[in-house]
């Protein structure tokens, strides 16, 4: 997501998209005696409504810049959690819970062992493809153009890059990514959905900041940020319970504005000729 | 059969004509010059020949199809490249990675693969003498540079025509001598015609161009072999205004 440089705050609604999504395979087919396979019917209705917001998503980038586009990406969210809740569709505001509904399909035992185990592997798992798909993006000719449309959009024109082709398919495996993270991390895992729980921008802000501290548009930038974000928050909880979202804030947009390229970033420039460079992706 | 061919073409925003009512024939290979003062509608003939806005009349013909509304993008890989005034390279990319999508997205485009496209790319950066500074990133080089890299890049692109705008303002007249010396080298070797856009220096144009043509207000003033146009008094008026006498205004 970070090479097209849209910074997408509809990211959660992939993820809230995608729970949903294993939320109604599971509850519209655990009668059907397909057994896990009724996970896999979960995960592809979460592919599915998760490639029509992108979609949606893809068709406002075309159109709108920078702070405009976040803010229309945020309105997707509320829009769509209030949507659910107003017409009380897919449970409403009530959220849907589906603990009885997995246990009959796939009995007691495996229940446990796929919401504890399993739903972590898988997650792992998404993290894999993620990586590959980010390295094969970036070696390819695929890459290329998303740098050329984040670059400057109208010279890729005019070199020939079918700038809207390389946005959609950017936002649409952002999106499938996303919503398999929350059809087995939250779905999977928490056995319920709530709307007030998934359409949370919170998550958002913190899937950027984690790109942004690691390096934009790099592989193992989102992998450092994520550990040094999500082991100094942990920290700073520990030794000030209660303050750390306030110290964190301002420590956050110091490292933002002192190392606009992140850290891998920082890290590349810095290697730049030596052996180590190849390694720096 | 001409490469191009601009039919009639008028482009307007809003009251102002920016191009009026022009024609022109460009054949595969031609070396041709496009001069005018400021406004002349020099920028607006490109970009609807490349594409960015289509034309209120007219038509615009590449290689006997009418491309008139066709989207910006299928322009490159039918073969029409372009530099821009201010060079735009992509920033964060390195020299050699800018070259290559060129290559990868040009006339080439969807026969090479990244490979190829980063070998086609040290060949031209090779040529434009860039090659040394292949794996800066290319928001790091200086202005003349920069233009030399957007060469290259158009250049890898394979195009036939090549539109150039001011290529060769702010270059030193030694370097515009040089840069004039290898346009007209590449353009015999790989048949590239080559349209350069230019407001001021006429140093190059008359090293490069076999063929002049002259704008004033949006329409066309001269289309001629280059000795004969630059030596047109109307070319005179038209950069200098004349004194005006009974009955007419003056101009310029």
């Amino acid at each position: 997501m970070g090479m097209t440089g849209y910074v997408d705050f509809g990211y959660v609604t992939f993820i809230a998209l995608g729970t949903y999504g294993m939320a109604l395979g599971i509850t519209m087919f655990y009668q059907s005696g397909l057994g896990i396979g009724i996970i896999f019917i979960g995960l592809f209705i979460a592919l599915f409504l998760a490639s029509l917001s992108a979609l949606l998503e893809a068709g406002i980038a075309l159109r709108l810049r920078g702070a405009y586009f976040a803010i229309a990406c945020i309105a997707i969210n509320e829009g769509l959690r209030h949507l659910i809740e107003g017409t009380r569709i897919w449970g409403g505001s009530e959220g849907m819970i589906f603990w009885k509904e997995m246990i009959e399909a796939f009995g007691r035992e495996t229940t446990i062992r796929l919401t504890t185990f399993w739903t972590d592997i898988a997650v792992l798992i998404i993290a894999a493809i993620a990586a590959l798909i980010t390295l094969i993006f970036m070696r390819g000719k695929i890459g290329y153009a998303l740098t050329a449309v984040r670059e400057d959009e109208d010279a890729a024109k005019v070199m020939g890059i079918n700038t809207t082709k390389y946005k959609t398919i950017a936002f649409v495996t952002s999106g499938w990514l996303g919503a398999a993270v929350g059809a087995f991390a939250w779905g999977l895992k928490l056995t319920h959905v709530f709307p007030p729980d998934v359409f949370v921008i919170h998550y958002t802000v913190e899937v950027i900041v984690v790109v942004l501290l690691g390096g934009a548009g790099t592989l193992l930038g989102p992998v450092i940020g994520g550990l040094i974000y999500g082991l100094s928050k942990y920290w700073l909880a520990v030794i000030l319970p209660g303050f750390q979202l306030l110290i964190f804030a301002p420590i956050v947009i110091i490292i933002i504005v002192a190392f606009p390229e992140g850290v891998i970033g920082l890290l590349k420039r810095r290697t730049k000729g030596t052996r180590l460079e190849k390694y720096i992706i | 059969m001409a490469l191009l061919k601009v039919e009639n073409v008028t482009k307007r925003f809003g009251g102002l004509i920016a191009v009026d009512d022009i024609s022109l024939e460009i054949e595969a290979g031609e070396l041709i010059g496009i001069v005018g003062p400021n406004g002349s509608g020099k920028t607006t003939l490109y970009n609807v020949i490349s594409g960015v806005y289509p034309p209120e009349e007219g038509r615009v013909i590449f290689e006997g199809k009418d491309i008139t509304k066709l989207p910006v993008y299928k322009r490159a890989p039918m073969g029409i490249g372009r530099t821009f005034q201010i060079p735009r390279p992509f920033s964060s990319a390195t020299v050699r990675e800018n070259v290559a999508t060129g290559a990868m997205f040009g006339t080439l485009s969807g026969k090479v693969s990244v490979d190829k496209s980063l070998q086609i790319a040290d060949h031209y950066l090779e040529l434009v003498g860039l090659y040394e500074q292949k794996d800066k990133t290319s928001g790091g080089l200086t202005p003349t540079e920069k233009k030399l890299m957007e060469i290259s890049r158009a250049l890898a692109m394979k195009p036939k025509l090549l539109l150039m705008d001011e290529a060769m303002a702010g270059m030193h007249p030694k370097d515009i001598d040089s840069m004039v010396k290898f346009l007209k080298k590449v353009a015999k070797e790989e048949n590239i015609a080559i349209v350069a856009m230019v407001e001021h220096i006429m140093r190059a144009v008359t090293g490069f161009a076999q063929r002049v043509i002259v704008m004033y207000r949006g329409a066309k003033l001269i289309d001629a072999p280059t000795a004969e146009a630059l030596t047109d008094p109307r070319v005179v008026d038209v950069y200098l205004g004349r004194p005006s006498r009974e009955g007419e205004h003056a101009e310029g």
